[in-house]
C-alpha cells in the first residue's frame, strides 16, 4: 500500500504537470487513497505472534508431564483455558477488536489440540496420532465455519495438511482421504469469509499433496501426473479465465499454482526420481532421456515467462525466473552424459532464448506502434 | 451462498467451546470406560529402544505379540499397513498371558478364560514362506514425567516390567498399570 502510494504520487506530479489532470483531481485521487485501509498494521500481528507462543506454551506443559500436579488438575486447567481464550475473544469483539480477537481464536483452536494430545498422554494412547490430528482439524474447522474466523480457517488447513503427512509416513501410499477432506475446507472458506490468504494456503497444500502423490505411487515414481496436472489447471485457468474470475479473481494465481507443480514435477523427474534407470545418470526414472526433459523444462518456464508478460502476471514471472535459475544450477550439476554435451545442451538452448528475446523485442515494438496510431 | 451466521456471537462462542469440549470429554469417557469395565490382562513387556517425543517423555513398550510369525498359504489375506489382527491370548501358569493363535478376523468362538486383543498391522515382509508382521495395539507407549523414564527403561531392560491391560470385547486395549516383579507399580487412575 505504501509502495503504491509513493509511484503514485510521483505519477501525480507528472500527469499535473503535463497538464492531464488539474490541482482539484490530484487532490481528490489524494484524498480518497487516505480514506483507504492501510492494512491490518502490526498490532494484530504481534497479537497472533503472541497466541503462537501461549499455544506453544501449553503444549510443551504437556509434554512436562508435571506429576506434582494431579492430572485431572491439568485437564481441568487446560479446558478452562479452552474455555478463557474463547471468551476473551468475545470480549475482545464485543470491544471493537476484530483482529485481537482472531488472534485469541487461534489460541483457543490450539489449545482444543493440546487437550486432545494431554488425554492421549493421560491413557497412553498410541499409534492414534493421525485419529488425533483429524480431530483437532475438525474442532477447528467447526469453530473456523461458526465464528466466521480466518486464523481457526488456516489453521485448519494447517493441521489437515500435517494430518495427511502424518498419515502418509505410516502407510507408504498415496492419501486418498485428504481430498474430501480438502474439499470440505475449501467448502468452509467459500461459504464464510472467503479469505484471499486462506486459498492460497489451500492451494499450496493441494500443489504439494499432488506433487507428492508421483513418489507414493505403486513401483518407480511417477511425476508425469504432477506434469499433466500442472499443465492442465495452465490451461484451465488461461482459456477459462473470463468464466472464472467473474465467479472469484482467481484465475491469475491459479496459474502460478500451475506452474510450480508441472515444475515441480519436471524437477522431480529430472533430478529426484530413482527407477529402473536410476544408475543411469542421463536418463529419467521413467526412461526418458534427461535432455529431453530439460528442454521441456526450459520451454515450460519460457512459455510462463511470455504468459506473465501478455497478461501483466508479475508472480508469474517471477516464479518463472526462480524456475529457470533452479533448473540450469541443478542442470550445470547434473550433466547430460557428458560434459561437452551439456556444455551443446547450453549453448543451444542460450542461443534460442537470445532469439526468442529479438523476437520478443519486435512483437513489442509492433505493439507500440500499432498503440501511438490507433 | 454463504452459512448463515449465529446472530448471537456469545452463542456462537459457547457452541464451539462446548463442542470441542464434548468431543475431549467423549475422548475421556471412552477411555476411562474401557479402564473401569474391561477384562483385566497381564501382558510381559520386552525391551525396545528407547526413544522420547512430543508428547514428553515416554517409554517404548513392546511385547511379544508385536512380532507375528506365519506360514503363507492360499487363505492369507492380503498384508498392507493398518490392516488388523486378532491375537487370542490364554493365562499361564505363572498368571501371566501369552498368545494362544492370531488370525485376521475377530475369532468366531472364544473360550471364557481367554481374552482377544485387536491390533494393526505396521507392516510384513515374507522371508522363505513364512510372513513376519509387525504388529501394533495401541498400548507401546507409557508416557512418564520428565526426566523419569530411565528406571523403567532399565527394568524393562530387565525384563522386569508387565503390563495389566484392561480389554474390552472388541479387542481394544488400554493400559491400566505397569507391573515389576508381579506388583502393581504404577497405576493408573480413571481421571
Amino acid at each position: 500500500m505504501l509502495g503504491y502510494r509513493k509511484r503514485i504520487e510521483t505519477d501525480l506530479q507528472a500527469w499535473e504537470s503535463k497538464g492531464w489532470i488539474d490541482a482539484d483531481g490530484a487532490r481528490a485521487i489524494r484524498g480518497d487513497l487516505a480514506t483507504r485501509s492501510t492494512g491490518i498494521g502490526m498490532a494484530p500481528v504481534l497479537a497472533v505472534l503472541g497466541a503462537v507462543l501461549l499455544a506453544t506454551g501449553a503444549m510443551t506443559f504437556v509434554a512436562a508431564h508435571w506429576n506434582d500436579m494431579p492430572r485431572v488438575a491439568r485437564l481441568a486447567l487446560l479446558i478452562g483455558s479452552l474455555w478463557a481464550a474463547y471468551g476473551v475473544s468475545g470480549w475482545l469483539s464485543m470491544r471493537g477488536h476484530p483482529y485481537f480477537a482472531e488472534a485469541a481464536n487461534l489460541l483457543a483452536g490450539a489449545l482444543f489440540g493440546v487437550n486432545i494430545m494431554l488425554i492421549g498422554q493421560m491413557y497412553h494412547l498410541s499409534g492414534s496420532l493421525p485419529a488425533a490430528m483429524l480431530t483437532w482439524t475438525a474442532g477447528v474447522a467447526l469453530a473456523a465455519v461458526l465464528l466466521r474466523s480466518n486464523t481457526s480457517l488456516a489453521l485448519a488447513i494447517v493441521l489437515a495438511g500435517a494430518w495427511s503427512i502424518i498419515r502418509t509416513g505410516e502407510t507408504e501410499g498415496i492419501h486418498w482421504a485428504y481430498l474430501p477432506v480438502w474439499a470440505a475446507l475449501f467448502a468452509a472458506v467459500t461459504l464464510t469469509t472467503r479469505w484471499r490468504p486462506a486459498y492460497h494456503l489451500l492451494a499450496l497444500s493441494l500443489s504439494i499433496w499432488v506433487v507428492s502423490a508421483g513418489s507414493l505411487v505403486e513401483g518407480p515414481d511417477r511425476h508425469e501426473y504432477a506434469v499433466l496436472a500442472g499443465l492442465a489447471v495452465i490451461a484451465a485457468a488461461w482459456f477459462g479465465r473470463d468464466w472464472i474470475d467473474r465467479v472469484i479473481a482467481a484465475s491469475r494465481p491459479a496459474i502460478c499454482y500451475g506452474l510450480a507443480v508441472a515444475f515441480a514435477g519436471l524437477y522431480a523427474m529430472q533430478f529426484l526420481d530413482l527407477g529402473i534407470y536410476g544408475a543411469n545418470l542421463w536418463y529419467a526414472a521413467n526412461g526418458m532421456p534427461l535432455w529431453m526433459l530439460a528442454a521441456a523444462t526450459l520451454a515450460l518456464v519460457l512459455g510462463a515467462l511470455g504468459l506473465g508478460a501478455v497478461a501483466g502476471n508479475q508472480p508469474l514471472t517471477w516464479l518463472a525466473y526462480v524456475g529457470f535459475s533452479l533448473e540450469l544450477v541443478t542442470l550445470y550439476f547434473r550433466t547430460l552424459g557428458t560434459l561437452l554435451d551439456t556444455s551443446i545442451f547450453f549453448l543451444l538452448a542460450g542461443v534460442l532464448v537470445i532469439a526468442l528475446a529479438w523476437l520478443a523485442w519486435h512483437l513489442r515494438q509492433r505493439q507500440l506502434h500499432q498503440g501511438g496510431t490507433a | 451462498m454463504r452459512f448463515p451466521v449465529i446472530k448471537n456471537a456469545w452463542l456462537a462462542l459457547a457452541v464451539v467451546a462446548a463442542a470441542q469440549s464434548a468431543v475431549l470429554g467423549y475422548m475421556i469417557y471412552d477411555r476411562a470406560s474401557l479402564l473401569r469395565a474391561g477384562r483385566e490382562v497381564v501382558l510381559p513387556v520386552v525391551p525396545v529402544d528407547p526413544r522420547s517425543l512430543f508428547q514428553g517423555d515416554y517409554v517404548i513398550l513392546g511385547y511379544d505379540i508385536s512380532r507375528l510369525k506365519t506360514t503363507l498359504t492360499e487363505a492369507t489375506p492380503q498384508m498392507a499397513p493398518g490392516k488388523p489382527v486378532f491375537v487370542t491370548l490364554s493365562k499361564g501358569a505363572d498368571g501371566t498371558w501369552a498368545q494362544s493363535a492370531f488370525g485376521f478376523e475377530m475369532p468366531p468362538a472364544l473360550k471364557p478364560e481367554d481374552a482377544v486383543l485387536q491390533g494393526r498391522i505396521a507392516y510384513a515382509w515374507l522371508d522363505g514362506g513364512v510372513i513376519n508382521i509387525s504388529a501394533s495395539y495401541g498400548i507401546e507407549q507409557y508416557f512418564v514425567e520428565e526426566g523419569t523414564g530411565k528406571e523403567i527403561e532399565e527394568q524393562v531392560r530387565d525384563r522386569k516390567i508387565a503390563v495389566l491391560l484392561a480389554v474390552d470385547a472388541s479387542g481394544r486395549a488400554a493400559i491400566k498399570a505397569l507391573m515389576a516383579d508381579g506388583e502393581i507399580r504404577y497405576r493408573e487412575p480413571l481421571l
